[in-house]
C-alpha cells in the first residue's frame, strides 16, 4: 500500500493554489496565474495530469497522514476531505491558510492548530470528534463545522466559549445536540454567535439563553440552601406564640431555629422562597408559608395550572393580622382552595375569625391550638361554622361539622346576628359593611327613576332585604374604624367645638328670647288691645284715618 | 307655651342631658365619614343618629370609649348584650372571663379585659379568676361594674382605708392614682388576706359611703339600696358588698336596663326570630351561596310571602324540638 504520495508541485513561485481532488481540477485562484492563461493551462494540464494519477491513487488509496506540506507556505486553502487521515499535524507552518476542510476523515481530536493565524474557515464534519481544544489559538476562526461527529457533553465544548471571533459554528449530528436547552448552553458558550447549525440566531434564542443562566444559578443556590437547611434542627417550646418566638422574628434570627417538618423529606417539595428569616414550600398541592416575609411568594407570578394545583395552604409563625390583607389576594389567585390550616398564627380573639370569610371557598379549617389561644375559648367553633355558613364547612379541626352543629352555633349566634342586622342604625351599617354590600345598601336607600328609596324605617321592616348573610356579614375583621392622622382629628375636634359652642349659643339665646316673650306677651297684649280700642272709639275719625293711610300707602 | 319655661338653665340642662356630647359625636362621624354620609342625606343621618340614641340602638358596634362615656350608653350597652346573648343563658354554657370578654368584642371591637375581670371577680369573689360564670351571674355583676364603674373604684379606695385602720373621715380624693398606691402598699403591709376575709365593719362602711355620696360627681347606687344592703351584715368583704349590691332588685330596676332575675332569660319574640332562623337554616343546609348580593336577594323572595312562613314555623317546632335534645348533649 502506497502510504505516501508526494506532491511534486514546485509550485514556489504561485502564490496561490487550491488543491481540490474531489472535482478533479486544480483550480488556480491567483490573478497572476489567470493573466497567464498559457502558463495556467500548462500547469492545468499538468496538474490535471497529476490529479488524475493522484485521483487514481486516491480512489483506491486514501490519504492517512497529512505530511510534506513543508514548502507550502503560502497555501490558503487545504481541502483533503474524504480521506483516512486520524491525526491533525504539521501545518502548523501554514500561517497564510483560510480554509481548512479535513471532513469525512478520522480524526478524533482537534489539535496542533497553532501558527494557522489566518485560518477563518475550519470544516470538521464527519469525523470522530469527541474533544476540542485550543481553539483561542485561532485568532480569525469564523466559521467552525463541527457536525456529525462524536462530542457529547458541553463540557468538552469548553474551549469553544474562548474563540472571540466565532460567528458560525454547526454542531448538529453530535449526541451533545440532543440534550434539552441545547441552543441556548451553546449560545451561553459563545457570545457573539451568529448563525447555530446553519440557522441565525435571533434575539429571542439569546434571551432564552439569559433566562436559563438564570434559572440554572437558581436551582444550584436552592439545592445547596436545601442542603444546608436540612442540617438545621429545632424544636420551640411552648404551645403559645410565647415571647420567645416573638423575639426571634423581631431580632431576625429565624433562620437559626427554622425546624425541619417531617414532611418535607420528600424531595417533591419545591422551595420557592427561602432566606434567613422565612421559607415557602410548594409541595403538590399544598402550599406551606413560614415566617412573615414567605408571604411575598403569594405576590410572585403563579402559572395558572400551579395556581389552580394548590387546594391547602399552610401558615405557621406568621401573625394572622399579617395574613389578613392577604386574603382578598389569595381568593384570586388560588380558585381551588379548600383547606386552611394555622399554626402559631397568634389568633386570639373570635372577630379575627370573621376574617376568614373573605376567600372564596373553605371545605376544611384546621386552626392549632399550639400558638392559637382562640382555640381554648369554648364558643370559637361554634362562631366559624356562624360566621362562615355561607361556606358549608366539612370540618373543622379533622371534626365533621354536623347539622346539629350547625344548629347549635345558630342558636347560640342568631340573636346576635338578627339584633345586628336589624337595630344598627343603617348610618353604622354604611361603615361596617364591605364594597358590594355597602353599594347595594345605597342603592336601596335612594331611589332611582321609578322606584321610590326606602326610608330606614321601611328598610328595618324588611330588615332581610339584604339578604340573610347580612347579618353575618356585619362581623369584619378588621373592623373598619379607621385610624386617622392625630393631627387632623384634632384640629377637627376643635372645629366641631367650636360649631357646636355656637350652635348653643344661638339656641340659648333663641330660648332666652322665647322665654323674655314668654313673660312679657300678657302686658304686650294688653296694651296693644289697648290701643286699638283707643283709636276705633271715635268711629268717624278712625275711618278717615284709615282711607288716608291706604291712599297713601299706595 | 310650657316648654319655654325651663326650671333649669340652659347650661345645666345640656350637662345633665348629655346632649352636647350626642351632637360632638353625631359631627365628628359625619366628618370622618364624609362620603358615605353626603350621599345618605345629612338630614336622614341626624334623625337617625338621634333617633338610635332615643332606641337605645347607638353602642353597636361602637368603639370603647363612646360607650362608656355616658350613663346612657352604658346602660344601652348592657342591655344589647342580654338581647343577644341571652340564648347562652338558657342553653346553661357556663363560659370563663375570656370568652365573655370575647362575646363582648364581637359587639364592641375593643372591649377591655380589665372591666370583665372586675366583674368576674364581684362573681367569684376574688377567687381564682378563670373558673367559669353563668350567664346571669355574670350579666349582673357586669352592669354593676360597668355602670357604677367610678363609685365602686372609689369604694374600693374607702375599703382599704378601713382595713388599713384609717380613720373614715379622712378626705378621700377618689381618683388620685397616687394616693390608690398609696392605699395599696399599706393594705399589704397590713397583712391583706387575713383582713380581707374578715372585712370590715358596715356600718363604718356606710357612713364611708353615705359621704362619698355626697359629694359624688359620677352616678351612684341609691342610698336606701346600699344601706340596706350593708345593714343586712355586721362584717363585710369588699366583694361580697358589691356581689349583694349587684344582686339587689332595686339597683337593677334603677339602671333600668335588665329585667329582673326571674325575667331574665325570657324574651318570646326573640325566641320566634330565632325560631325561624333556626329553621331557614334546617330547610336548606346544603345552600352554597356565597352571600352575595344576587344570593341573598333569591333568598328574601322565597321567604317573603307569608304562606310560606307558617308552613314553616309548623316544621321548625317539630324540628327544634327534635334537635334541641340532640343539641344539648352534643354541646356538652
Amino acid at each position: 500500500m502506497i502510504t505516501f504520495i508526494f506532491f511534486y508541485f514546485h509550485f514556489t513561485t504561485m502564490d496561490n493554489l487550491v488543491l481540490d481532488y474531489y472535482t478533479n481540477c486544480a483550480e488556480v485562484c491567483d490573478d497572476k496565474v489567470k493573466k497567464s492563461s498559457i502558463t495556467s493551462i500548462k500547469m492545468n494540464t499538468f496538474a490535471w495530469y497529476c490529479t488524475v494519477f493522484i485521483y487514481f491513487f486516491h480512489f483506491y488509496f486514501r490519504i492517512r497522514k497529512i505530511c510534506c506540506l513543508e514548502s507550502l507556505s503560502k497555501l490558503s486553502i487545504l481541502d483533503l476531505h474524504d480521506n483516512q487521515i486520524s491525526k491533525i499535524e504539521n501545518i502548523s507552518h501554514l500561517s497564510e491558510l483560510q480554509v481548512l476542510n479535513l471532513s469525512g476523515n478520522r480524526i478524533s481530536r482537534v489539535e496542533n492548530l497553532q501558527g494557522l493565524n489566518s485560518l477563518t474557515e475550519l470544516n470538521l464534519q464527519y469525523n470522530c470528534i469527541s474533544a476540542v481544544t485550543e481553539l483561542a489559538c485561532l485568532p480569525g476562526l469564523q466559521r467552525l463545522f463541527l457536525s456529525c461527529n462524536s462530542i457529547l457533553s458541553f463540557d468538552q465544548l469548553a474551549c469553544l466559549g474562548e474563540s472571540r471571533s466565532l460567528s458560525e459554528l454547526t454542531l448538529d449530528g453530535n449526541p451533545v445536540a440532543l440534550e434539552t436547552w441545547y441552543k441556548q448552553a451553546v449560545l451561553r458558550c459563545v457570545l457573539h454567535l451568529r448563525q447555530l447549525d446553519m440557522k441565525r440566531i435571533t434575539d429571542e434564542d439569546r434571551r432564552m439563553a439569559g433566562v436559563l443562566t438564570r434559572k440554572e444559578e437558581e436551582k444550584k443556590r436552592e439545592s445547596h440552601k436545601q442542603t444546608i437547611q436540612k442540617c438545621l434542627l429545632l424544636t420551640v417550646q411552648g404551645n403559645n406564640f410565647s415571647a420567645f418566638s416573638t423575639l426571634l422574628f423581631q431580632i431576625g434570627c429565624f433562620h437559626v431555629f427554622l425546624p425541619r417538618l417531617v414532611e418535607t423529606g420528600s424531595g417533591s417539595a419545591q422551595s420557592l422562597s427561602l432566606s434567613d428569616s422565612h421559607l415557602a414550600e410548594l409541595d403538590g398541592d399544598t402550599l406551606r408559608l413560614f415566617g412573615l416575609g414567605a408571604l411575598e411568594a403569594l405576590e410572585r407570578g403563579w402559572g395558572v395550572q400551579t395556581a389552580g394545583a394548590v387546594t391547602v395552604i399552610a401558615f405557621r409563625f406568621i401573625n394572622f393580622d399579617a395574613i389578613v390583607p392577604t386574603l382578598p389576594r389569595i381568593r384570586v389567585k388560588f380558585p381551588n382552595l379548600s383547606h386552611l390550616i394555622f399554626l402559631e398564627t397568634n389568633i386570639s380573639r373570635l372577630p379575627q375569625l370573621a376574617a376568614l370569610a373573605q376567600v372564596r371557598r373553605l371545605d376544611q379549617l384546621t386552626i392549632h391550638p399550639e400558638g392559637n389561644p382562640v382555640v381554648s375559648l369554648a364558643l370559637w367553633r361554634s362562631f366559624i361554622i356562624y360566621r362562615l355558613y355561607h361556606f358549608n364547612l366539612q370540618k373543622i379541626n379533622g371534626q365533621e361539622v354536623t347539622m346539629n352543629d350547625v344548629i347549635a352555633a345558630e342558636r347560640v349566634f342568631g340573636t346576635l346576628g338578627h339584633i345586628a342586622a336589624t337595630e344598627t342604625p343603617r348610618c353604622r351599617l354604611l361603615l361596617l359593611l364591605e364594597e358590594s354590600r355597602k353599594r347595594q345598601l345605597q342603592f336601596l336607600l335612594e331611589g332611582r327613576g321609578r322606584r321610590a328609596g326606602l326610608s330606614p324605617e321601611e328598610l328595618r321592616d324588611n330588615g332581610k332585604l339584604l339578604g340573610e348573610g347580612l347579618s353575618r356579614a356585619l362581623f369584619n375583621y378588621p373592623s373598619r374604624d379607621c385610624n386617622e392622622a392625630t393631627v387632623e382629628s384634632s384640629e377637627r375636634a376643635a372645629v366641631i367645638e367650636q360649631y357646636l359652642q355656637e350652635l348653643v349659643k344661638r339656641a340659648s339665646d333663641t330660648n332666652l328670647k322665647g322665654e323674655a316673650l314668654h313673660k312679657l306677651w300678657p302686658s304686650m297684649f294688653a296694651e296693644m288691645v289697648k290701643d286699638c280700642v283707643l283709636d276705633m272709639r271715635d268711629r268717624g275719625a278712625f275711618r278717615r284715618d284709615s282711607l288716608a293711610k291706604l291712599t297713601e300707602t299706595k | 307655651m310650657s316648654r319655654l319655661t325651663s326650671a333649669v338653665p340652659t347650661e345645666q340642662y345640656l350637662a345633665d342631658s348629655q346632649v352636647l356630647f350626642y351632637l360632638n359625636d353625631a359631627v365628628t362621624q359625619l366628618l370622618d365619614h364624609k362620603e358615605e354620609y353626603t350621599q345618605f342625606g345629612l338630614v336622614r343621618y341626624f334623625a337617625e343618629y338621634f333617633s338610635s340614641v332615643k332606641n337605645s340602638n347607638h353602642v353597636l358596634f361602637r368603639e370603647f370609649s363612646y360607650i362608656r362615656a355616658t350613663q346612657h350608653n352604658r346602660a344601652s350597652f348592657i342591655r344589647v348584650f342580654w338581647r343577644c346573648f341571652r340564648q347562652i343563658g338558657k342553653s346553661g354554657d357556663l363560659l370563663s372571663v375570656l370568652e365573655y370578654r370575647s362575646l363582648l368584642q364581637l359587639l364592641c371591637p375593643d372591649f377591655p379585659l380589665e372591666v370583665v375581670r372586675s366583674a368576674a371577680r364581684i362573681v367569684l369573689m376574688d377567687d381564682a379568676t378563670d373558673c367559669l360564670m353563668s350567664f346571669s351571674d355574670f350579666i349582673y355583676a357586669f352592669q354593676l361594674q360597668f355602670y357604677y364603674q367610678e363609685f365602686l373604684d372609689s369604694v374600693q379606695v374607702i375599703y382599704q382605708d378601713l382595713l388599713a385602720g384609717k380613720s373614715p373621715n379622712t378626705v378621700i380624693v377618689p381618683t388620685s392614682s397616687s394616693v390608690e398606691q398609696l392605699m395599696a402598699v399599706a393594705a399589704e403591709e397590713n397583712d391583706r388576706e387575713e383582713q380581707q376575709q374578715d372585712g370590715v365593719d358596715s356600718s363604718t362602711l356606710a357612713e364611708c359611703v353615705d359621704a362619698l355620696c355626697d359629694r359624688f360627681k359620677h352616678s351612684y347606687p341609691s342610698r336606701t339600696c346600699t344601706r340596706e344592703v350593708l345593714e343586712q351584715i355586721e362584717k363585710v368583704s369588699y366583694y361580697g358588698f358589691l356581689m349583694s349590691l349587684a344582686k339587689h332588685e332595686g339597683i337593677n330596676q334603677a339602671i333600668g336596663a335588665l329585667p329582673s332575675k326571674e325575667e331574665l332569660l325570657i324574651d318570646p319574640e326573640m325566641d320566634q326570630e330565632l325560631d325561624k332562623l333556626i329553621g331557614q337554616i334546617s330547610v336548606s343546609p346544603g345552600s352554597n351561596s356565597s352571600g352575595s348580593a344576587v344570593g341573598g336577594l333569591k333568598e328574601v323572595q322565597r321567604r317573603a310571602s307569608p304562606r310560606r312562613n307558617i308552613h314553616h314555623r309548623r316544621k321548625i317546632e317539630v324540628e327544634s324540638d327534635g334537635s334541641t335534645e340532640e343539641t344539648d348533649s352534643s354541646e356538652n
